[in-house]
């Protein structure tokens, strides 16, 4: 029995850590441009889009640009969308981005059509690992490893570069940062392309593991909304708690309950929410009060 | 006196006048309706997971309307194409069709969750509805309707075609199938012939409906060692399930079989992570196909650039039953329509099929296929064993008697 504990604690940290990077790049957008974006899943499955035509176009080395590529879809869809949503009800943000969303997945299927794309690992991480009393596949190994890397990048960015500043200080105080001389609309475009990249990162990694098809937004973006809700809004520590709660709390329902798998995660969104509404690491943001 | 004469002349020209005029508008009127289009529903998914299985049993719709040369009783046919996301949408898109469209009949129903509920609005509105994908029990068992037909096997008949193979596989038996009505049928139905093959069952999963992350299951199956996995995932679930067991090394340790897939399931996650024996509806390059079979095959690939899918199969299907019975009726009304489709019969093949006039169930062998060894082709996934019965006694036994249905056919 503790070999399969093991096992299935691991497959759900790598479920975890997707997770982490999908809700991440919500939180981002969220905590710096006050906008709850339904259409991030969507950019998830952009990224997977990206990474299969890149991937058949140039190769495997190529389908690093997927993410770029999908964060400058997402500044342009800023620029001409969500910038309009700033300081509006939360509602019509919630909204749009529904809009978005469907408008993404529309484009999807006009481009590549509505049938999935097959895409599989890389040979070189094809096969199984093990390590004693665990057993993880190899491909899963890297999406650790990558996804860690990530999240490593990311909070280096925002704890020790002046960007990085830039973007926490206009979260918490964004007059203040335009009144410094910086140009906040600018930096608002770029944390929404960043967050879109995120979700971008993360469907590149998922492409080989979940069918690539136009409606494969709609198993990343509640996962993340469960993760942001249960770590706390705008909260980097909290993303990451969470949504390595959330895939090794679905990782064991599976093995002992498998019927209530899907339920599972919004039964631990319940529990965290009545002990503490503002989520794990949640903070009292007045900007939003 | 006199002077009232004329007035009375004119009224009586007067109400002659309206009375023609009447007569005329009328007429035209009535020859308008017997000209004008005619208009059949279609409730496929448009988007979501379910969107290309949605495009496929549309495309075999038009397809038959085309072959057809666009026309039903010398009248052109409109074909309006709705979608079918959940149950309450499909059944408010049911009823749109009816009262905006004013559509004849209606072909459609891909998931049985929304083809109940599509049936309850063409029983209370007495519209033909021809289900094209649709296989749990009920549907033409207790909850028969005379309104309501249906192309699919169901779900007893798909299980015993594929036993017999699972039998030749092992004995041990996990069972993962999806946790809905559907699923749940094809676990009665399978562990219902566990004691004929000698089975047992070594494991279960209902795996709740749009799951992502297979590799839990995976390592369950695993640690259960079963001698062959029984499914029942469907679409995009099904596809996440075969690519991640492949990438977990199952993929040939242990043999996956199950019904109700369609080519689209493959086509999506790529040879590589193929595997398994199926049961199918229909399959464009078995060579027992009949040549109309063969013609609509030929024009869905001019057409499109690829091959049809068993989908588009029953989608073709639904409207030429629909279109050849109106044809037989001579008449667009409800109730000869359906009498009609209860006396339909195709006899292209080397033995007819046709949708059995008392449960209202489409009597037809479905296909065993296996996901061929080595695919060159990016299409054609599959080497057809056989069918799951061989003569029309086997065929009618397979789906069941009277008693074993449970059906009660109401009168129209």
């Amino acid at each position: 029995m503790t070999d399969i504990l093991v096992s299935q604690v691991a497959n759900g940290l790598v479920l975890g850590f997707l997770y982490v990077v999908i809700a991440v790049g919500l939180s981002i957008t969220f905590g710096l441009l006050g906008v709850i974006n339904f259409a991030h899943g969507a950019f998830f499955a952009l990224g997977a889009y990206f990474a299969w035509q890149l991937f058949h176009w140039f190769g495997w080395s190529a389908v690093v640009f997927a993410p770029p590529l999908v964060g400058l879809v997402g500044m342009a869809v800023e620029v001409a969308i969500i910038r309009r949503l700033y300081g509006k009800e939360p509602l019509l943000s919630l909204i749009v981005t529904f809009a978005l969303a469907l408008l993404i997945e529309a484009v999807i299927r006009v481009v590549w059509g509505a049938d999935g794309k097959p895409f599989s690992a890389p040979p070189v991480f094809a096969g199984i690992v093990e390590f004693g009393p665990l057993l993880i596949t190899k491909y899963r190994v890297a999406v650790l490893g990558a996804t860690v890397a990530t999240l490593l990048g990311l909070w280096a960015f925002l704890a020790w570069t002046p960007y990085g500043r830039i973007l926490r200080a206009g979260s918490r105080d964004p007059e203040m940062v335009e009144l410094l001389g910086i140009n906040l609309p600018r930096v608002l475009t770029a944390a929404f392309g960043l967050g879109c990249a995120l979700a971008a990162i993360a469907g590149v990694l998922a492409a080989p593991l979940w069918a690539v098809s136009p409606s494969m937004s709609a198993n990343a973006v509640m996962p993340a909304f469960v993760v942001v809700a249960v770590g706390g809004l705008g909260s980097f520590r909290g993303a990451v708690v969470a949504g390595l709660a959330v895939g090794v709390v679905t990782a064991l329902t599976i093995q002992f309950k498998p019927e209530a798998a899907a339920a599972s995660m919004y039964v631990l969104m319940f529990a965290i929410m009545l002990l503490r509404p503002r989520g794990l690491f949640g903070e009292r943001w007045e900007r939003f009060e | 006196m006199n002077g009232t004469q004329p007035d009375k002349r004119c009224a009586l020209r007067l109400l002659a006048g309206i009375a023609a005029m009447t007569t005329i508008g009328w007429g035209a009127a009535a020859t308008a309706q017997d000209t004008g289009p005619i208009r059949i529903g279609l409730i496929y998914s448009k988007q979501g997971p379910g969107a290309s299985i949605g495009e496929y049993l549309q495309r075999g719709s038009a397809l038959a309307v085309e072959q057809a040369g666009g026309k039903v009783l010398g009248r052109p046919i409109e074909l309006v194409w709705l979608d079918e996301p959940n149950p309450q949408v499909s059944q408010q898109n049911m009823q749109r069709l009816i009262d905006e469209n004013k559509v004849v009949a209606v072909i459609g129903g891909n998931y049985s969750s929304s083809a109940l509920a599509m049936m309850s609005v063409a029983n209370r509105e007495k519209i033909p509805l021809i289900l094209t994908g649709a296989a749990a029990s009920e549907i033409t068992g207790k909850d028969c309707s005379r309104y309501t037909f249906r192309t699919q096997a169901t779900v007893p008949v798909q299980i015993a075609g594929l036993m017999p193979y699972v039998a030749n596989l092992g004995k041990k038996i996990y069972f993962i199938t999806p946790s809905y009505a559907f699923g749940q049928d094809i676990l009665r139905s399978a562990r219902a012939q566990l004691p004929v093959i000698g089975g047992t069952e070594v494991g279960v999963d209902e795996v709740p409906v749009n799951t992502a992350d297979y590799s839990s299951y995976a390592l369950k199956i695993r640690q259960a060692r079963p001698d062959v996995v029984i499914g029942g995932l469907v679409g995009g679930d099904f596809s996440n399930f075969l690519k991640q067991w492949n990438e977990m090394g199952m993929k040939g340790k242990i043999p996956y079989a199950a019904v109700a897939v369609t080519d689209t399931d493959f086509w999506d996650v790529g040879p590589q992570a193929s595997t398994g024996i199926f049961i199918k509806p229909w399959y464009y390059n078995n060579p027992k196909n009949t040549a109309a079979e063969k013609a609509m095959t030929a024009d869905f690939q001019k057409k499109y650039g690829n091959p049809p899918s068993d989908k588009t199969w029953s989608g073709w299907i639904g409207m030429r039953a629909l279109l050849e019975s109106m044809e037989a009726a001579k008449s667009a009304k409800a109730g000869d329509i359906v009498t009609a489709l209860e006396a339909w019969k195709n006899t292209e093949g080397p033995f007819p099929f046709y949708f059995r006039a008392w449960d209202h169930q489409m009597v037809r062998p479905a296909v065993i296929v296996q996901v061929k060894k080595d695919i060159t082709d990016k299409w054609d996934y599959f080497d057809v064993l056989k069918n799951t019965s061989d003569t029309t006694a086997d065929t009618e036994k397979a789906f069941g008697t009277k008693e074993q249905i449970g059906c009660t056919m109401p009168p129209l």
